[in-house]
């Protein structure tokens, strides 16, 4: 008697194995157009979404790092903000939230970008041999402008900007920056911004980016530096070339005057030039007259910045700077540490060696947590 | 041997799945079929970092990724953009300070496909054996 397999069950079986398979096969090897009725067409931001409710306008969207967005306005409100402190050589120490910056832009037509920052300042500090915390918030616009083109080669830029002169005082965010302190060739000696007009534009030579600004102030400085008010007139350009890999060269020019009796000139090149993925170097050297103070005036920094563990960055920095009308010049080396954990937060130490005590380069440890929003 | 055979025919059906097969292929960089531009990488490496803005007819570009993390997008990224996505991060960051956005996302090529033959402003790319006539192929990535 020879055995056989159950017809029934195996049977069964089978068909049902051929049914599933047939399915699969017709599911995997229709053509992309048979699911086109289900395809999501909506272009959404990037960035992972924390927050988003539906609203007659389109989602209401938060981002980490990239901002609120409300639907299809073109409005998005973000910004970053800094928790800081430093304990400089002699013993004093202070830190705080010095300020959140907020930034809001809105893109109502293709030709036209609305901007501003807003920053939030003295929200909470403390310092050596005052008694508690202090909070005095105030505000203060630090950019508000328009921008106007439908070419990439002309745009204009009208209201207050940042003055296009060298590298780092055009990312002017703790949250973009690799080390707590700035160069001092940024901090003193030319006016962080401007209020006026300014022509912008890219060119492609063989796919390269070159990049040209060229301004001039005419509107009464908006929201000035009640400390060390901008000169009355400024006038000034940049070139910038970039090459594919994010390495660039740059030339800047400004003269400025307090009250159009006398022009001072002053001129800078910078670079930025990456070997490696994991290996970052960039400078910047000026020379001429700055527009705070009279007087001939030179300096530089170079920085390297290199990846050592994944996400954690040691940094070094020299920097020069010789006071104008003055045979007094400033050494400085910075060396630091800063963790990335995620491309919206950043937390940094760095030590400022002097090669004697200023108070332009207080030599000391400093350390801040930034967070992009 | 049933047993072998249904698993050689799911790696069959899977490798054939839209949307999978394509990406060991070549990637077609595709715009609106009115766009009679041909695209070069440093071009398009330009327009997908938003400094080239604008169409020579002044329209605003609209370039489209794929998400973060699909293998596609890190196809795309490596042979146009040259740059890991962590340096990329760093660039959307400063750009962020100018109040400009990295581009948009769609969350397949169907998608994409879809979103580009109906909208002369924009860019994207998909795998080639999926693109269609309804959009225009500006530029081919081995």
């Amino acid at each position: 008697m020879r055995w056989e397999r159950p017809r029934t069950r195996g049977g069964r079986g089978a068909s049902c194995r051929r049914a599933l398979l047939l399915a699969f096969l017709l599911f995997t090897c229709q053509p992309a157009g048979a699911f086109a009725a289900e395809v999501e067409t909506e272009p959404s931001a990037e960035g992972p979404e924390l927050f988003a409710v539906e609203s007659p306008l389109g989602p209401i969207e938060y981002r980490a790092g990239r901002g609120l967005g409300f639907g299809r306005t073109g409005l998005t409100i973000g910004g970053f903000a800094t928790a800081a402190a430093e304990r400089l050589e002699g013993g004093e120490s202070q830190g705080g939230i010095d300020h959140v910056n907020f930034l809001v832009f809105y893109d109502p037509l293709p030709f036209l970008h609305l901007f501003t920052e807003i920053e939030v300042n003295d929200i909470v500090n403390w310092e050596t041999g005052k008694r508690g915390a202090r909070s005095d918030p105030g505000t203060k616009v630090e950019r508000l402008y328009a921008d106007l083109g439908w070419r990439d080669f002309a745009n204009l830029r009208v209201g207050k900007f940042l003055t296009p002169f060298g590298r780092w005082n055009q990312v002017l965010a703790e949250p973009l920056l690799w080390t707590t302190s700035e160069p001092l060739i940024v901090e003193e000696v030319f006016d962080e911004t401007q209020s006026g007009a300014m022509l912008w534009g890219t060119l492609f030579p063989r796919g390269e980016a070159l990049s040209y600004a060229f301004y001039a102030t005419f509107l009464d400085h908006i929201a000035p530096e009640r400390e060390a008010p901008p000169a009355q007139y400024s006038i000034g350009g940049r070139l910038e070339w970039t090459g594919r890999s994010g390495s660039s060269i740059g030339a800047s020019y400004v003269a400025a005057a307090r009250d159009r009796a006398e022009w001072n000139h002053l001129g800078g090149l910078d670079a930025l030039w990456r070997p490696h993925d994991r290996v970052e170097l960039s400078g910047e050297l000026l020379f001429g007259e700055g527009s705070h103070e009279e007087g001939g005036q030179w300096g530089l920094y170079a920085q390297a910045v290199v990846e050592t563990l994944p996400s954690v960055y040691l940094i070094g920095r020299y920097d020069r700077y010789e006071l104008p009308a003055s045979d007094r010049g400033i050494d400085l080396f910075t060396v630091g540490a800063a963790w990335v954990p995620t491309y919206y937060l950043r937390l940094k130490a760095d030590y400022r060696f002097a090669d004697h005590k200023d108070e332009l380069a207080a030599p000391g440890f400093y350390a801040s947590f930034s967070v992009l929003f | 041997m049933g047993r072998r055979l249904l698993i050689v025919v799911l790696l069959v059906g899977f490798l054939a799945a839209p949307g999978v097969a394509g990406e060991s292929g070549r990637v077609a960089v595709i715009a609106h079929p009115s766009r009679r531009a041909e695209l070069s990488v440093d071009l398009v490496s330009q327009i997908y970092l938003r400094r080239k803005r604008f169409w020579d007819d002044g329209t605003a570009i609209v370039p489209l990724n794929l998400p973060a993390g699909t293998a596609l997008r890190e196809t795309f990224t490596r042979s146009v953009l040259e740059q890991s996505e962590t340096r990329l991060a760093e660039y959307w960051n400063r750009q962020y300070f100018y109040g400009v956005l990295p581009p948009a996302t769609l969350a397949s090529t169907q998608a994409m496909i879809r979103y580009v033959a109906s909208d002369p402003s924009a860019i994207g790319y998909a795998p080639e054996t999926e693109v269609d006539d309804s959009v225009r192929v500006v530029l081919r990535l081995e």
